[in-house]
């Protein structure tokens, strides 16, 4: 059993002949940390010590709830009806129940990212040693700014990062015991527990990234990360085609080292390898000729496409039918991670031979084979064996049998009514019964790709297929460019763009992030990354979002990220990677405060999440964000102070952290400057949100960019985008102008006139203190106040 | 009609919603104290016959005065139809305050009924559930097409002839006398 390390800090130590200051010791694993900054207040801090900080942020952004369901069925005790203000066996009321679920799924995004974190780290430490240095290069000093924060260690090598894990695996431990029946009776300490949680998420999140990019050499923030190939046209190749699904790239380099030590030449030679979700994005960070199909929403598609010739499952935004389909088209499946085995034999004790006969010859569809490096070897040589024998089959109805399907479409609409999105199915599939296949190939465009009408229809429509066949023409020229993800932000870049930001010079920086459960496709990703990138604001990405953006060409035929730069730049459009890249985003939110402004990280959460509150104009768009994994991660980012905005479907989670302008006292601060209580009006105004459509979207991330840090300068042109926006839409000025108008100076001087009268039409007057040194948290002010 | 979602998996209850028919909901509207009516945007896709459900919309606040609020970015289409709605607001920001049984949009008295027409199927039903379980003093009533359980009153899942039929009846007990 591995011992966990204790730790024990001690302010001061004097002894004969020796004399310290803020010593840590952590006994049974490592190690004295290098002591680079005075000790924060709560290094590693369990579910209380931040506790009065997501207390204030509950204050003012105060949870929203809307049951996804009327009961509660966690114990035997249940089913507990809840409605209206009743309680349940153990004594639960709605509200409470809310919180509990939130923070369950927290738990369980939290969890995902960490045990991913953990296998990816424990082979890396068990094939290249637990003293490989985490070393980013000249440009990068602060590594791991979430670690630092939270932990408060200022880690060296791998083995490091395994203290970091442990951490992190002891509080999910602690922080989801609390949701046992009959425990926590406050909904506002759920949300704290779920806020825990959120943070931890980034701190997990990162060590999977850092550990990946320092053993693999993925790139180290390099802003001209090559361009690889993404899109569904891919489903054209010839060559046998290796196709890798979920979010752990292990096995994934595995093969690329298999392929380069047999002389199998790079992805695309000889052999195609291709991935779908995150694992793609990875694969291209350690081999950028290596192809991205695209986001989950493809998986079950491209399966059916019959282009791959060996499917490779791991771990996350997997489905549960890829064995189903793969058996279909009788694509070899292997399943490497022990998360989801699927019920498949364990070969790992077979010779490799045996296990390529059996998947290509032997009859044996699928293996279970968590051993990577025998894995990489029966993936490749069973790709190359089974190609001439399968000849792509494929299960995509040729034209007659199109017609014959739909033909039996009785219009009964069933398919929709079980369509998570609503998508007008049954009249698609109708109107190819008439003979009209266009609405079908529309869907294509717009579908989640979840399956979920084909099990609802009568007939067994294949909906999904007739959308392929459908559409075939359009996806043969899906064929985008992507930045490969390019990790951390440099620290030379927060230097540049420090200043600007936190004055409110460079309007903001937006996170596309997120998965695929889009309203109404992708493309409505790539409009608003473009929108705000053209704005020059500073736009970054990760995971589908990042893929969805690449899938748009301008009038010159390019894509978003030929079009913008990958500079941490005002206008430019930055691919950190895959979902455990977003701690670069959280990330570089925490450099701005410790490069530009010199807050120290170490342990000091609290200081550096009412920085970022104040003064960083970040927020994340997750516009199809349907996982656990996307909740925990949102929950990170507000728990930091990051504002994030969630597609429609984003209600689902159950919960917002909603402000209310009018709730003055909500929004006062303490100024530093003065000692004084200052009210800053509604910036930003809510935590987490979701919209109905693109449209409120735009005009949502242009005011959530908002912050009281702003300068005059820096208010005029947040506010200049936000009322040009708001009038593109709306055809008039924003209502609430005269709460984000400070004073004159912050007018935006193309809309002065008709802003100054709308001021004058409801009685504004400048404010006392328009430039103020917020803080919202008192302990901090407290640090920085030198007055009376 | 049987007692199903719109969304076959979406089920809800014990408390779901009584189905009504256009006459009745129309007297419920009429008979309202302080109705508010929200419009989302599908206000604009979804049609009624061959006119776009904002045209009922904008029908049903000429027939019955009250406060409107457009969400989903429609202020717009309302004004080139000629109605000025006195509010814009996004429609999670408006059933957060509606949780406050003193508040109302107009900044008179409190609400007692709110109308719902044109917001997405999954966006509506989750804010009705955070009406129902939160807003007690409410009452909800759904126009579209589909049955929302988390509302108060909801037309049953109609066909669009049935709909449209629905919406007339509704109209005409509306507007008598
Ligand atoms: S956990 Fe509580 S509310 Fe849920 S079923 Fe058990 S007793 Fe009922
Ligand atoms: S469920 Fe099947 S039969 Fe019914 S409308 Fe859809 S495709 Fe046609
Ligand atoms: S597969 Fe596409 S069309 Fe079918 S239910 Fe899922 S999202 Fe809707």
């Amino acid at each position: 059993m591995e011992k966990r390390p204790v730790r024990f800090s001690l302010k001061s130590l004097e002894s004969a002949g020796l004399s310290a200051r803020d010593l840590e010791i952590i006994v049974g694993g490592i190690e004295i940390p290098e002591v680079w900054e005075p000790l924060g207040p709560t290094p590693m801090p369990k579910i209380f010590m931040l506790r009065s900080w997501d207390f204030k942020l509950l204050n003012r952004y105060k949870p929203f709830y809307m049951p996804f369901c009327d009961q509660c069925c966690l114990c035997t005790y249940g089913k507990c009806d809840l409605t209206r203000g009743k309680r349940g066996s153990c004594g639960i009321d709605m509200p409470t129940q809310q919180g509990r679920i939130v923070v369950l799924a927290c738990a369980i995004g939290t969890s995902t990212h960490t045990s991913h974190a953990r296998h990816m780290l424990d082979r890396l430490i068990e094939k290249f040693g637990a003293d490989t240095p985490i070393n980013l290069g000249s440009d990068i000093n602060v590594e791991m700014p979430n670690t630092r924060l939270v932990v408060g260690i200022k880690p060296k090598t791998l083995g490091d990062l395994s203290h970091v894990l442990s951490y992190v695996e002891e509080q999910i431990v602690q922080t989801i015991s609390t949701t046992h029946t009959g425990q926590e009776a406050s909904s506002l300490d759920y949300e704290s527990k779920a806020l825990h949680l959120g943070m931890l998420d980034h701190v997990a999140m990162e060590v999977a990234d850092i550990a990946q990019i320092v053993a693999f050499n993925f790139p180290k923030g390099d802003p001209n990360t090559p361009l690889s190939e993404i899109g569904m046209g891919l489903i054209d190749v010839i060559k046998p085609m290796i196709l890798l699904i979920g979010h752990n790239v292990s096995e994934g380099v595995e093969i690329i080292d298999y392929m380069r030590r047999n002389n199998l030449g790079k992805p695309g030679e000889i052999l195609e390898v291709a991935g779908l979700c995150c694992t793609a994005h990875d694969i291209t960070r350690y081999e950028s000729s290596a192809k991205i199909i695209g986001p989950i929403s493809h998986q079950i598609r491209f399966i059916r496409s019959g282009a791959a010739d060996t499917l490779i499952i791991d771990e996350q935004c997997i489905t549960n039918l890829s064995l189903i389909e793969a058996q279909k088209v009788k694509t070899p499946f292997i399943a490497v991670s022990d998360k989801a085995a699927y019920g498949l034999p364990d070969v790992s004790e077979w010779p490799v031979e045996k296990i390529v006969s059996s998947l290509t010859v032997g009859g044996l569809s699928g293996v279970f084979l968590p051993d990577l490096e025998k894995a990489a070897a029966v993936s490749v040589l069973t790709a190359l064996q089974t190609a001439p024998l399968r000849q792509k089959f494929k299960v995509i109805p040729d034209i007659k049998e199109l017609s014959t399907i739909a033909s039996k479409c009785t219009h009964c609409g069933r398919c929709r009514r079980n369509c998570p999105i609503d998508l007008p199915v049954d009249d698609a599939v109708y109107s190819l019964r008439l003979g009209d296949s266009s609405k079908l190939a529309m869907l294509h465009d717009l579908c989640l790709g979840c399956g979920r009408c084909e099990w609802e229809c009568p007939n067994h429509t294949p909906v999904l297929s007739l959308m392929m066949k459908a559409a075939e023409a359009k996806i043969k020229t899906e064929k985008y460019k992507i930045r490969v993800g390019r990790g951390p932000i440099l620290d030379t870049e927060i230097r540049e763009v420090g200043s600007p930001i936190v004055l409110g010079e460079i309007p903001g920086v937006v996170a596309f992030v997120g998965c695929a459960n889009y309203p109404e496709g992708g493309l409505e990703v790539a409009l608003m990354a473009r929108e705000f990138a053209r704005r020059r604001y500073i736009v970054t990405t990760s995971g589908c979002s990042a893929m969805s953006i690449a899938m748009y060409r301008n009038e010159e035929g390019l894509t978003p990220y030929e079009e913008f730069s990958g500079v941490f730049e005002a206008g430019g459009l930055v691919n950190v990677g895959s979902c455990v890249a977003n701690a670069h985003i959280s990330g570089a939110a925490i450099k701005i405060a410790n490069i530009f402004a010199r807050r120290p990280l170490r342990g000091n959460y609290e200081e550096i999440a009412d920085y970022v509150l104040n003064r960083v104009g970040a927020v994340g768009v997750a516009w199809g964000a349907y996982s656990q994994k996307a909740a925990s991660i949102a929950t990170g980012f507000n728990r930091l102070g990051v504002p994030v905005i969630l597609g429609p479907q984003g209600l689902k989670y159950r919960r917002m952290y909603l402000g209310r302008f009018e709730d003055k006292e909500s929004f006062t601060v303490y100024d530093a400057k003065t000692g004084r209580r200052v009210w800053i009006g509604p910036a930003p105004e809510h935590l987490i949100i979701s919209v109905e459509n693109r449209k409120e979207a735009m005009v949502m991330i242009a005011k959530l960019c908002l912050r009281p840090n702003d300068t005059t300068r820096g208010r005029m042109i947040k506010l200049t985008h936000y009322i040009d926006l708001y009038k593109k839409i709306y055809g008039k000025l924003p209502e609430d102008i005269h709460l984000l108008v400070r004073s004159e100076a912050d007018i935006p001087i193309t809309f002065k006139d008709e802003v100054l009268s709308y001021l004058e039409k409801v009685g504004w007057k400048p404010w006392e203190l328009p430039s103020i040194d917020p803080y919202y948290s008192e302990n901090v002010f407290k640090k920085y106040y030198r007055g009376g | 009609m049987a007692v199903t979602p719109w969304q076959l998996g979406n089920i809800f209850g014990p408390r779901v919603a009584i189905q009504v028919k256009g006459d009745a909901a129309g007297r419920m509207i009429k008979a309202a104290k302080h109705p508010l009516l929200i419009s989302g945007g599908n206000a604009l896709k979804e049609m009624v016959g061959d006119k776009p459900y904002i045209e009922f919309i904008v029908e049903l606040l000429k027939a019955r005065s009250m406060p409107f609020i457009a969400t989903g970015a429609t202020y717009k289409d309302f004004v080139d139809r000629g109605l000025n709605p006195i509010k814009i607001m996004n429609a999670v920001e408006v059933v957060d305050r509606l949780r406050d049984s003193e508040w109302s949009i107009d900044g008179k008295d409190p609400h007692d009924l709110v109308v719902f027409a044109g917001l997405s199927y999954q966006y509506l039903s989750q804010l009705l559930s955070c009406i129902k379980h939160f807003a007690t003093h409410l009452k909800t009533i759904c126009l579209d097409r589909y049955y929302h359980p988390n509302a108060d009153l909801s037309f049953p899942n109609l066909t669009e002839e049935q709909w449209i039929e629905n919406l007339k009846l509704l109209l005409d007990n509306v507007k008598s006398r």
